[in-house]
């Protein structure tokens, strides 16, 4: 087991890689510099010896090639650069707002799976009924709402008719003030969650029924059991397989962040840090924060390896 | 279980014509279809970048179905050119991510060994960026506008279909058919069209249809930041983001395309859910 | 049951929260879109880097509501007759917020050091006129000019040239530290989120009334609006009119309005073909009715304007070249410049920077078509539009630009030959260099207003770049926040008599 999670985890070196370079290539395509951007408009004033100076400062005055390997040798001993706009470590820079985006990510795929799983289960099971009809539409819903625009609609609902909005650019901490974090987390991880949950919902529901029809279920029944213990015991168990899939890729995709419902909900989380970080072409922080997201996805696939194996005895990776 | 190819079943038209969904998406999809047509050949009720300066801001009447925007322009001929412009992108995309992923995804199936591992490490490497981050960086690069925004999105897209397409060449190059033609002497390209090809079809083109659904709502996402289709070119996406100011003083601004968009989606599941249904063995015959 | 009582905590806990986000403390939580760049005043060049500069440092002197320069770090200063000399007596008492008292060797240090080109300062080439500084003593300073230069002293009131203290200089701290003799002291500052500002008690004016200054950044200006609604911050700046304008229907908040000196333009760079051929750009100017792009991107929150946006030097629109539209006239120019046919016009607008930015773009685009030019906008990233304007790789170009209340100081950089961005404007000759010399020397307010007046109608005739409009300074507050008093420049400076009455 160990054994084969250190295989993984080495097989996914070369894809850190990839992430790396792809993105210290890109970004030096990228037209605008992180000197001008940093001074704006006026940035003509700055004489040729300031800039040259800014730029020794920042590193950017050697050969792409020698910047990529000064940084990854950087990136060995757990330094990964300045931020130009920041002034500190890109590693401090990140790791103080990735409690944010994790908070969010875990609270929304919760409200999906809570909303999702038991909606597809009785859809399932009541297949084709008026609440299997219900969920399906609701569901269909759910895929089609752009997220900025039910984040919108909230903001508006919550300040216009009930006059509040609990995060107002003063985003506290869980554990400085649990209540207030939670107040203020909620509505964004519902929007986040809420076109999720269709997704868990149909996942669950295709799965359930896929299970439903097999011999082993009629054979639970035909024992005797009860149709609750036959789902529950039997059913959900390898109909949650599909599920755990997607909220897999789900997880990867909310921890890189999600610049709009941050935005919007002013939440300082890895989305706006990268949104900022582009704009301002704050190269370091781009970097640091393409490759801790990459890191992220690489163990949200063997965390999703592992809990394969523990809800289904069929694969095991002695 | 596996067929060689579908060609022995009813059309596939018939077959999704005789599921709800399928049906429900074909007629939306069509519907969809027309209107883009008609907004990409002009056929609207305005020019749609026609601005009526003593007509701004007016809600839906007689004269304006829909209202005018801002610039006094009409909400329901931009719609329509909104409509071929979302299309276009969403239509491009995905024909561009899906045949290049397909490529990568099939021969790196079929020839498999380290090529195989190369071409998916390759694919894992676009795959473990967020779309959005993506996005953002490929529109830093070359830009925004319509055709970055194409380009964008289908790199996106493109590990999901090597993905999609590869599974199933890893379990059909192994069957007893392929290889008996292979030991007939059949050339590799052969093979993959006549024998390969037709069995990743099923998957795929369900996968085509959720993707359109998909590039439709990463190009309003894309609009709302600033860095999707440019104004004036109408988009839902755009003018969805454009609303977003003003929706209070003039609320259709915001509904039209937000409905919009809801539709568009929602017709390409549908059909995705449809042709789920049709094309997928192990639930054929479950469904009433 | 555990379920509900699950439930009952979570509740519990929210609404606990949602108490503990009414505090009574007397700190102004203040919202706003965007963060300063940088934290050294005299560096500085976006408006949202002085609205949180200049409640930190105090320049010698400062602008009030109508323009006049009023006292701030000096009391009082006398030009010579010849305005070649230029005194200034300094308030005694003023310590800076780490402790070290103000005196006249900081002044000398902090010129010294915005006259460095070395350190790139954004004002430095208002500054030039200045040969020496003298001190006689600790509250004296003695500015000696080259050559005479009426325009120097409101060109003084700015954040850009701040004192700092001359200790910070030595050392190299001054980006770092932001240790000013302002109303507020700088006491935490996470970029592109919060910014802490406390009191300082031993400012010399009145005030600062509240405790202190909790300044968030809300990147998203309907949801600045919101939290207004809501009532979690009491004190907002707002760029986007259309948001701003929802505000002034609400009678729980109040939205305070000013006319503003910074002005929309069209700059059209006369270098290249076509628009090197005056008639070319007079006919562009003909062609754009003015009042038209302020509604449609301002909702006629404005004023259409010449180059000149203060009270005091404004010209009425009919004296100046094509202010109302002439399509007969722009067709007849574009005729004379053999242009019937038309050509496409490619123009730069920044995304959301302005707000207004793209929608003048269209206004324009549709406007211009009239005309057969066919504008082809190109909407940038503000680091990529700052980039290729610097370089003055356009054609043309949307901006808003700040103003200032001296017109010499206002445009010396864009029209006369020798400005830093007269390559950027891409436009000069003789008359303007005339005009802006004799502006800059003459000490007869009726002399000069008659100066900047040609300037104005010669400017408009050239037409280098098309002047729009003004548009309105906007900053919302909750009905208990008090003593504010805004102004054309757009600065919160008017923070400092701010009270809380919660």
């Amino acid at each position: 087991m160990i054994r084969y999670l250190a295989q993984r985890a080495i097989a996914f070196i070369p894809t850190l890689l990839g992430v790396s370079i792809l993105i210290f290539g890109a970004i030096r395509l990228v037209p605008g510099n992180a000197i001008v951007a940093m001074l704006g408009t006026e940035a003509g004033m700055l004489t040729e010896t300031q800039r040259q100076s800014l730029e020794v400062y920042f590193g950017l005055d050697k050969p792409p090639v020698e910047q990529y390997f000064n940084w990854l040798g950087g990136v060995v001993r757990g330094d990964l650069g300045l931020s130009v706009r920041h002034g500190q470590p890109v590693l401090d820079v990140i790791l103080a707002r990735f409690p944010v985006t994790l908070q969010l990510a875990l609270m929304a795929v919760t409200i999906a799976l809570a909303v999702g799983i038991p909606i597809g289960i009785l859809s399932a099971v009541k297949h084709n009924s008026i609440i299997d009809l219900l969920g399906r539409v609701l569901s269909l819903l759910g895929l089609a709402v752009p997220n900025f625009l039910l984040g919108t609609l909230i903001i508006y609902v919550l300040s216009v008719y009930f006059r509040i909005l609990p995060n107002s650019g003063d985003y506290v901490a869980f554990a400085e003030n649990p209540g207030r974090n939670l107040s203020q987390m909620i509505f964004p991880a519902f929007t986040l969650g809420f076109s999720f949950s269709a997704s868990v919902m149909r996942t669950t529901r295709s799965a359930m029924l896929e299970v439903l029809g097999q011999d082993y279920m009629r054979t639970a029944r035909s024992k005797g059991l009860n149709e609750g213990t036959v789902i529950r015991r039997h059913a959900l168990r390898n109909a949650l397989i599909p599920v755990i899939t997607i909220v897999g890729v789900e997880m990867g995709y909310l921890l890189g962040g999600t610049v709009i419902i941050e935005e919007i909900f002013a939440l300082p989380g890895i989305g706006r840090l990268v949104f900022n970080a582009i704009s301002q072409r704050d190269y370091a922080l781009i970097q640091g924060i393409t490759l801790f997201i990459a890191f992220n996805f690489v163990i949200i696939n063997l965390a999703a390896d592992l809990i394969y194996t523990a809800v289904d005895p069929r694969i095991s990776y002695a | 279980m596996l067929k060689k190819s579908d060609s022995s079943n009813p059309s596939l038209l018939r077959r999704l014509l005789r599921n709800r969904s399928g049906t429900a998406g074909l007629i939306l999809v069509t519907l969809y279809l027309i209107i883009g047509v008609l907004g990409a050949v002009g056929v609207t009720p305005y020019p749609s970048l026609e601005q009526h300066a003593r007509d701004r801001l007016k809600p839906p009447s007689v004269q304006y179905a829909l209202g005018t925007d801002l610039f006094g322009r009409d909400v329901a001929s931009r719609l329509m050119e909104g409509a071929a412009n979302s299309l276009r992108v969403a239509l491009l995309s995905v024909a561009i991510s899906a045949s290049f992923g397909t490529l990568v995804g099939t021969t790196a199936g079929y020839v498999g060994g380290r090529f195989d591992n190369i071409m998916m490490r390759v694919m894992d490497v676009f795959f473990a960026l967020p779309a959005l981050l993506m996005a953002l960086v490929i529109v830093s690069i070359l830009g925004p506008g319509i055709n970055t925004t194409v380009l964008a999105i289908a790199i996106v897209y493109t590990p999901i279909f090597a993905r999609v397409a590869r599974g199933p060449v890893l379990s059909v190059k192994e069957m007893e058919f392929v290889l008996a033609s292979r030991c007939l002497g059949t050339s590799d390209a052969r093979i993959i069209a006549r024998h390969i090809l037709p069995n990743t079809l099923a998957p795929l083109i369900v996968q085509v249809s959720l993707a359109l659904s998909w590039s439709l709502l990463t190009e309003a996402g894309l609009s709302f930041l600033g860095l999707g289709t440019q104004p004036p070119t109408p988009s839902w996406g755009v003018m969805l983001s454009e609303s977003r100011g003003i929706a209070e003083m003039a609320p259709w601004l915001m509904l039209f395309p937000a409905v919009a968009i809801v539709l568009g989606v929602l017709s390409f599941n549908l059909l995705g859910d449809g042709l789920r249904d049709v094309l997928d063995p192990r639930l054929r015959g479950q469904k009433g | 049951m555990r379920k509900v009582l699950l439930i009952c905590l979570l509740l519990s806990l929210f609404t606990f929260g949602l108490a503990s986000a009414q505090d009574d403390s007397n700190v102004l939580i203040m919202a706003r879109a965007a963060d300063t760049t940088g934290l050294d005043p005299h560096t500085q060049t976006a408006f949202a880097s002085f609205r949180l500069l200049e409640l930190i440092y105090e320049p010698l002197v400062n602008l009030d509501a109508e323009l006049n320069v009023v006292p701030s770090l000096a009391e009082s200063w006398e030009f010579s007759d010849d305005a070649q000399t230029l005194t200034f007596h300094l308030r005694q008492g003023v310590t800076f917020h780490n402790g070290a008292e103000f005196t006249a060797e900081d002044v000398v240090a902090s010129f010294e050091r915005i006259l460095n080109e070395e350190t790139g300062a954004a004002a430095r080439a208002n500054y030039l006129s200045i040969a020496s500084i003298d001190t006689p003593d600790d509250f004296t300073v003695i500015f000696n000019l080259s050559e005479p230069d009426v325009p120097l002293l409101a060109a003084l009131a700015t954040t850009n040239a701040a004192v700092v203290d001359s200790a910070d200089i030595e050392s190299g701290d001054v980006a770092t530290v932001a240790n000013g003799t302002g109303p507020f002291a700088l006491e935490s500052w996470v970029p592109e989120e919060t910014t802490m500002l406390t009191a300082n008690p031993n400012w010399w004016g009145e005030g600062p009334f509240v405790d202190g200054i909790d300044i968030r950044i809300i990147p998203d200006e309907t949801s600045i609006l919101a939290a207004l609604r809501a009532g979690t911050i009491d004190f907002a700046l707002m760029n986007d009119p259309l948001v701003a304008t929802l505000l002034s229907g609400d009678p729980t908040i109040v939205l305070n309005t000013v006319p503003g000196i910074a002005y929309h333009v069209l700059q059209l760079r006369s270098i290249d073909p076509p628009l090197d051929q005056l008639e070319v750009r007079q006919a562009i100017s003909c062609a754009i009715d003015r009042q038209e792009v302020l509604d449609v991107a301002s909702l006629g929150e404005g004023v259409v304007t010449g180059p000149l946006t203060m009270e005091a030097f404004a010209l009425p629109t009919e004296e100046l070249f094509c202010y109302e539209k002439d399509l007969d006239r722009a067709r007849e120019l574009m005729a004379q410049a053999g242009m019937e046919e038309g050509f496409t016009l490619d123009v730069i607008a920044a995304n959301a920077e302005p707000p207004t930015a793209l929608s003048e773009a269209q206004s324009i685009q549709a406007q211009l078509a009239e005309i057969n030019i066919a504008v082809e906008i190109e909407s940038l990233e503000l680091s990529v539009y700052v980039d290729r304007w610097l370089a003055g790789d356009f054609q043309a170009a949307i901006a808003l630009n700040g103003g200032r209340p001296d017109p010499y100081t206002m445009y010396a950089r864009y029209w006369q030959s020798t400005g830093n961005l007269n390559n950027v404007a891409g436009y000069s000759d003789d008359t303007l260099d005339e005009l802006m010399a004799s502006g800059r020397s003459e000490t007869d307010p009726q002399a000069r207003y008659d100066i900047f007046a040609q300037f104005q109608r010669h400017l408009t005739e050239q037409a280098p770049w098309v002047w729009l409009y003004a548009g309105y300074e906007y900053t919302a507050q909750q009905p208990y926040v008090t003593g504010f008093v805004p102004n054309p420049t757009d600065s919160i400076l008017g923070l400092a008599a701010v009270q809380l009455d919660r």
